[in-house]
């Protein structure tokens, strides 16, 4: 058995059996990273010493019967712009190269109470919008299904990290898809939880009204049990929801018999038009979903590009007031793709980002119009399979819609779940499931439900 | 795509913003702007006084 090819989930059964140690899983993903990572620049700080212990301290405590949770003794990655205290937080910028935190980030703080080891920071586009760049602080992470392709952006390095068995989770930040994107590249299950359920204190932000934290696994219920480590209400994150944290596994296993799914089929065949690959696999887990006896029905939102128009001038307006003074005094030390993206904030006016807001709660609306009488929405996750690393236009989320921003722009719950492996190039291939408020328990229910009766989950990249 | 912003007109927007391009990302950041103008004009719809903006806000809840 290659304990880094083990689930979260079943790597803490045999943690808590006490037939697997921390120390041998810990030990086994370092020694995985030490031989890819020279192919895949996953980390920009890896940190196995630390790593170790903490593996050291999960392994004495398990011993001892005292199991945290079932992150004790898990190895975790961490995008490299969640604060750690005494290990540099760079955003993977120059401008940041030597920024050491004092103190960890509200979830990796939640992540270390529930016994979780942080193996170090993991690449990611510039601040999280940057990418892929070969001008900043270390090269760009590759896709462990094809390094000659782009893992995905912006927690590439998360992607990547997750897809080899470097670390069995991982966290990213998701602004407008940068979950979902390598999730769906690499072949994960990522959530983006609803806004306000995961503090955004001490992670850098990109923009603070579309920014949020998230899990990336290689299950969906590793992505429950993740999610359920970092959950927990922020007093000091403005944007905190004061809820009740649910059982983010509780329901999975149930049946989805009954359950109702809107199929967003405009967003991939006529406003963003897929490969045929992508059309394809939607149908396909569409008729998966239909087998485990959910209803379907057609939903119409409104045009793609609207959520798109609004997503990227809150983001761009909100970036570029957070960088300003950077661009203006040292544009030299960003990255050419992060630096002119942001710069394209400073052109637009006060009214453009208003009027941007006011669509924005227009649109909020309508989707929660579209989803009454409906648990979940579906579409595509990513319109394309992972591309070549050095052919990703510079402005394609200008050019063409996203078509996971329009859930940022909402604040609904989506995930990412792998929908198979494209027909000769073996890439992987992803849907969304899109959620009511705080409802995440049911996108785990469906997307544990699609996975256990799929085998994508057995299938790993070369390079793991 | 919307027409070309003309090169005075931008570079009006860059001062504004307090920003200094080489000649090249001048030419490029243009040329993107017309992506950018697209967008606006599609956040412009026709809106009464009362169409509120997302980040109203409580200030109880400040």
């Amino acid at each position: 058995m290659d304990p880094t090819l083990l689930t979260i989930a079943d790597a803490a059964k045999l943690i808590s059996k006490k037939k697997l140690s921390p120390v041998e899983l810990v030990s086994a993903c370092i020694a995985k990273t030490e031989k890819l990572e020279p192919t895949l620049n996953a980390y920009v700080t890896f940190t196995p010493d630390l790593a170790l212990k903490a593996a050291k301290v999960a392994e004495s405590e398990v011993m001892a019967g005292k199991v945290r949770s079932p992150m004790h003794g898990i190895p975790v990655g961490l995008k490299d712009i969640y604060d750690t205290a005494g290990t540099r937080t760079t955003g993977h910028s120059r401008l940041l190269k030597d920024r050491i935190p004092t103190e960890d980030a509200f979830t990796v703080a939640k992540l270390r109470e529930s016994g979780a080891v942080i193996t170090g920071k993991l690449g990611t586009f510039e601040f999280a919008i940057g990418g892929p760049s070969f001008d900043i602080l270390s090269p760009p992470a590759r896709n462990p299904w094809d390094p000659t392709r782009m893992t995905g952006g912006s927690s590439s390095g998360s992607g990547a990290a997750v897809a080899a068995g470097m670390v069995l989770g991982a966290t990213g930040s998701d602004t407008g898809g940068s979950i979902r994107s390598p999730s769906s590249l690499c072949g994960l299950a990522g959530i983006k939880p609803t806004y306000g359920l995961l503090s955004r204190r001490g992670i850098l932000p990109l923009s603070q009204t579309l920014d949020h934290a998230g899990p990336m696994c290689w299950t969906v219920e590793d992505a429950a049990i993740m999610l359920q480590g970092m959950a927990g209400y922020d007093a000091l994150d403005p944007a905190a929801a004061n809820v009740v944290v649910k059982d983010y596994t509780g329901q999975i296993g149930a049946s989805v018999k009954g359950k109702t799914i809107g199929i967003i089929r405009h967003f991939y065949e006529e406003d963003h038009v897929a490969a045929p690959s992508v059309v394809a696999a939607m149908e396909t887990a569409i008729d998966v979903f239909k087998s485990l006896g959910c209803i379907v029905k057609e939903i119409t939102l409104p045009p793609l590009m609207d959520f798109a128009a609004t997503g990227l001038i809150i983001m761009s307006s909100e970036a570029f007031s957070i960088h300003e003074k950077d661009l203006q005094a040292t544009p030299e030390l960003y990255g050419e793709i992060g630096r002119d993206r942001i710069m394209m904030g400073g052109l637009l006016t006060g009214g453009d980002y208003v009027q941007a807001m006011r669509q924005r709660r227009e649109l909020c609306v309508a989707v929660a119009d579209a989803m009454l009488g409906v648990d979940c929405l579906f579409t595509a996750s990513s319109p394309f399979p992972a591309p070549e690393i050095d052919k990703v236009p510079k402005w394609l989320m200008y050019q063409k819609p996203s078509i996971t921003m329009p859930f940022n722009v909402t604040g609904q719950p989506a995930m990412t779940v792998c929908a198979g492996y494209e027909e000769g190039s073996g890439l992987p291939l992803a849907f969304q499931l899109v959620g009511n408020a705080f409802d995440e328990p049911t996108l785990f229910q469906l997307g544990a439900a699609y996975e256990a009766v799929t085998s994508w989950r057995s299938v790993r990249p070369s390079l793991a | 795509m919307s027409e070309a912003i003309s090169k005075e007109a931008f570079q009006a927007l860059i001062d504004r913003a307090g920003l200094t391009l080489t000649p090249p990302q001048f030419d490029e950041l243009r040329i993107a702007y017309g992506y950018l103008q697209a967008m606006r004009e599609r956040v412009r719809k026709p809106r009464g006084y009362d169409a509120e903006p997302a980040h109203i806000f409580k200030p109880a809840e400040r």
